[in-house]
């Protein structure tokens, strides 16, 4: 989020009166603490020390889990961090009726009333700009602002596509001094890159004809997760929770779960940091028996394999691959491989 | 690169590399790695290692040129010269073998001959050079702070810095006093280990507290390995051992340590070498039938394992911090339940921290568990009701800092930052300051104003100007994004 371009009427040299400020929303983070026992306490005490205070991300509470390294209390996102197809760009906006500092001793400034302040909001994506809705919702006749008042605004974009995205803010504003008034607006550009955060890879082969001579294939995906940082994931790069790996047949195919993970008791989370890879293998059947005719297209399609995700803090994130299927002209030997 | 081996012209070389060496060793005890109280420290096998010959002012020394300080104060102080475990049958039995190995001969390592030796006491001087210690900047505390008349004339005593939370004066006082400067008080003795461990416990953890844990990392350094030998003593009448360095600086001496080397597993390894101890203690313990000291080692031992499961958050192996947690009976009143469910909030499995403290009821009863369901709705992005969970638990019961906090970031989240705003404001008004509220509370402001800056100054002045507690005083520049 760097470049930013003032646009408005150009006779108009006059700073603005009111300014735009944004935060990119990602989760909050619970904060981290590292408790220490009181220095020059007695070392013969009989029980240790309760933790010295300033050692704790708050104060003490029987709600924090001290010793432990994670607590409660949430900190405000430190950054704007990365953004990845998948998942949910939010960002608030706030536009200010900044007061001037006065200059230099002199007479503090007039101050202007600001009304009707109104902010909008596009973004931008490789493809195509869409207009993006505020949230709160508020009254399309705007604000009026008060010296040091904001205007807080919320957006949500669903993150579809990798490349260079920007954040068209545009804020218009009715600023009126004693004798006269005038109608202004800027905007404001916001650039980002958003990345893709899992590649998926998959595979169908023949599994031969089934008890009730219906064909089967195995699918099998490989998902990895290619959220930067180092290879170690020693703190470094995205950590992605895996929440569901489904996959949506089309209709007369049935599916068989082959995977030990998931939801459900007895099964494993799955955690893929940076770098790291998961495998999960369905078996696709067809309901009825074969008929020995082959698809005209040379094509048996499936469906498609529905990933979900967390990111840290519980940020979700989501992705559809493509059609899946396979090549049925010569079954034994299918293979399709495809690249979300 | 090892310019600390002077052993030239001996049968055998060790090769040692410098940077292995300064590592904490795992430990590999054998019988014959009891600690020998006739024997002096086992650095004097190595001349070339920094520790002094005792009160060399009053000895006569014949080295013939006395090995000076290395410029690297990193790799000096090595009080524990033993070697790789793959070397255990020549680092068994290193004790005896040192005046035979000392390329110096006259070094009065030994004490006279007729002496008591078994009641030489041990020489701590290494702790004590100067060159440990690095000059802490005033440079990024807030003007508000650094000219305040809050600020301690130099003469304060520690325990009083420590009382009103002056942090960053404690730590230089602390090494002032160590070694020997200022107007503190006298310097320790090189054998009062009980009180210079005291004072370096004293000035690390004040400089974690101060946000300079890397420079605590570095200064570290200098213990060497505190599982070595030489920080053993033996109860010449009961025969047991024990350990001369405090729990409390063996704990943080770990994670400054894995800091220092940039090696956090080397963390996990060394809080179960303290486990093992404890067990060993906490065993002795219920043979004596001691129920105090029982009592103390069961909660250092549990301390431990938390300890371990944070460490294992840190390297990124949420997932494998919550297996060890699993293995772990700890706390009381749900305290194992919200560690778990922070945990798991963490990597954003927020089923599974639901799934904490539910346990199939409909909703939290007890006040941690419904903070987590507020938590939980937040990591769901359910902003609006988490907003009502927190105003509820608010008024459950005023003051509770972390529930004001979270309310207040989750008003952001909805679109009300200036009642998050205001929240945060009769927060401090009310005497708060920890550093999430104001790290809160600034990054608020940046989004009010174009010129945050001076709000940021008119804080710190506020918080300048609140009553010095151990809850620390003094503020950095960084809390106010400065």
């Amino acid at each position: 989020m760097s470049h930013q371009r003032h646009f408005s009427d150009a006779a108009v040299k006059e700073p603005h009166s009111v300014s735009l400020k944004v935060l990119r929303l990602t989760r909050p983070s619970l904060v981290s603490q590292y408790p220490l026992s009181p220095p020059l306490s007695s070392s013969s005490s009989i029980t240790p020390p309760p933790p010295l205070p300033a050692s704790l991300s708050y104060s003490p509470s029987s709600t924090n889990p001290t010793p432990f390294l994670l607590s409660p209390i949430l900190a405000l996102p430190p950054s704007f961090g990365s953004a990845y197809v998948g998942t949910t760009f939010s960002c608030t906006l706030c536009a200010n009726h900044d007061i001037p500092p006065p200059i230099d001793g002199g007479p503090p400034l007039s101050v202007k009333t600001i009304r009707d302040v109104k902010i909008e909001a596009e973004m931008k994506t490789p493809s195509s700009p869409t207009l993006i809705p505020l949230l709160p919702p508020g009254n399309d006749e705007g604000t009026d602002l008060s010296p040091g008042g904001t205007l807080q605004k919320i957006v949500s974009f669903d993150l579809r596509e990798e490349g260079a995205h920007t954040l068209v803010v545009q804020v218009s504003y009715y600023e009126a001094t004693s004798t006269s008034g005038r109608a202004r607006m800027f905007r404001k550009l916001y650039q980002f890159v958003c990345k893709g955060l899992l590649v998926v890879r998959t595979k169908t082969s023949a599994l031969g004809l089934g008890k009730q001579g219906n064909r089967r294939w195995v699918l099998e995906a490989q998902i990895e997760n290619s959220g930067g940082g180092g290879e170690t994931g020693d703190g470094g790069g995205e950590v992605v929770f895996m929440e569901e790996i489904g996959l949506e047949l089309e209709k007369g195919l049935r599916g068989r779960d082959l995977n030990f993970w998931g939801r459900g008791r007895g099964r494993e989370k799955v955690v893929l940091r940076a770098g790291e890879g998961e495998e999960v293998v369905f078996v696709v059947e067809e309901e009825g028996e074969w008929d020995g005719k082959e698809e005209e297209e040379g094509r048996r399609v499936f469906g498609v394999l529905q990933i979900g995700w967390r990111g840290e803090g519980g940020g979700r994130g989501s992705l559809a691959t493509g059609r899946l299927g396979t090549r049925v002209l010569r079954p034994r030997e299918g293979g399709a491989v495809s690249k979300v | 690169m090892d310019r600390t081996q002077p052993e030239d012209g001996k049968g055998h070389k060790r090769t040692r590399s410098a940077v292995k060496a300064t590592r904490p060793r795992s430990s590999t005890k054998g019988p014959l790695d009891a600690a020998d109280p006739l024997a002096p420290p086992p650095a004097t096998s190595q001349p070339s290692t920094t520790i002094p010959p005792p009160s060399s002012s009053s000895t006569t020394t014949t080295t013939p040129a006395p090995t000076p300080p290395s410029p690297n104060p990193q790799l000096i102080p090595q009080p524990t010269p033993r070697m790789h475990p793959s070397h255990t049958p020549r680092a068994a039995s290193p004790l005896p073998r040192s005046p035979a190995l000392s390329p110096t001969p006259g070094t009065p390592r030994r004490p006279p001959p007729g002496s008591t030796a078994p009641l030489r006491p041990k020489d701590f001087s290494f702790l004590l050079r100067p060159e440990i210690f690095h000059p802490l900047t005033p440079l990024n505390i807030p003007p508000a702070f650094r000219n305040s008349t809050k600020q301690p004339p130099p003469e304060t005593p520690l325990p009083e810095l420590l009382e009103k939370g002056h942090f960053r004066a404690a730590a230089i006082s602390a090494v002032q006093t160590l070694t020997g400067t200022g107007r503190t008080p006298q310097q320790p003795d090189p054998s009062d280990h009980v009180r210079i461990f005291d004072l370096l416990y004293t000035r690390w953890a004040c400089l974690t507290l101060i946000n300079s844990t890397d420079l605590a990392a570095q200064e570290v350094k200098a213990l060497g390995d505190l599982n070595s030998a030489f920080y053993l003593s033996e109860d010449p009448t009961s025969g047991k051992t024990h350990h001369l360095v405090p729990w409390g600086l063996r704990v943080l001496n770990v994670r400054l340590q894995a800091i220092g080397f940039g090696d956090l597993r080397r963390a996990v390894m060394s809080y179960y070498e303290l486990a093992r101890e404890a067990r060993v203690k906490l065993g002795e313990a219920m043979g004596e039938h001691d129920n105090s000291s029982r009592e103390l080692w069961r909660e250092r031992l549990e301390d431990l394992g938390v300890r371990v499961a944070g460490t294992l958050v840190e390297m990124g192996d949420v997932k494998g911090a919550g297996e060890h947690l699993r293995g772990l009976k700890v706390g009381d009143g749900g305290k194992m339940e919200m560690m778990r469910a922070l945990l798991w909030l963490r990597l954003g499995d927020v089923d599974a921290a639901r799934g904490c403290v539910m346990n199939g009821e409909g909703r939290g009863v007890t006040r941690g568990e419904k903070v987590v369901l507020a938590l939980c709705d937040m990591a769901d992005g359910e902003y609006e009701e988490a907003v009502a969970k927190w105003r509820e638990l608010e008024e459950e019961e005023e003051g509770d800092e972390m529930v004001m906090v979270n309310l207040a970031v989750c008003l952001l989240y909805v679109g009300r930052m200036q009642e998050g705003r205001a929240l945060l404001e009769g927060m401090v008004d009310a005497g708060r300051s920890s550093h999430t509220l104001l790290f809160n509370l600034t990054t608020m402001y940046e989004l009010c104003t174009e010129r945050a800056r001076s709000l940021k100054v008119r804080l710190s002045e506020k918080v300048a100007a609140m009553e010095e507690t151990n809850d620390g005083w003094e503020k950095t520049n960084a809390d106010f994004k400065l």
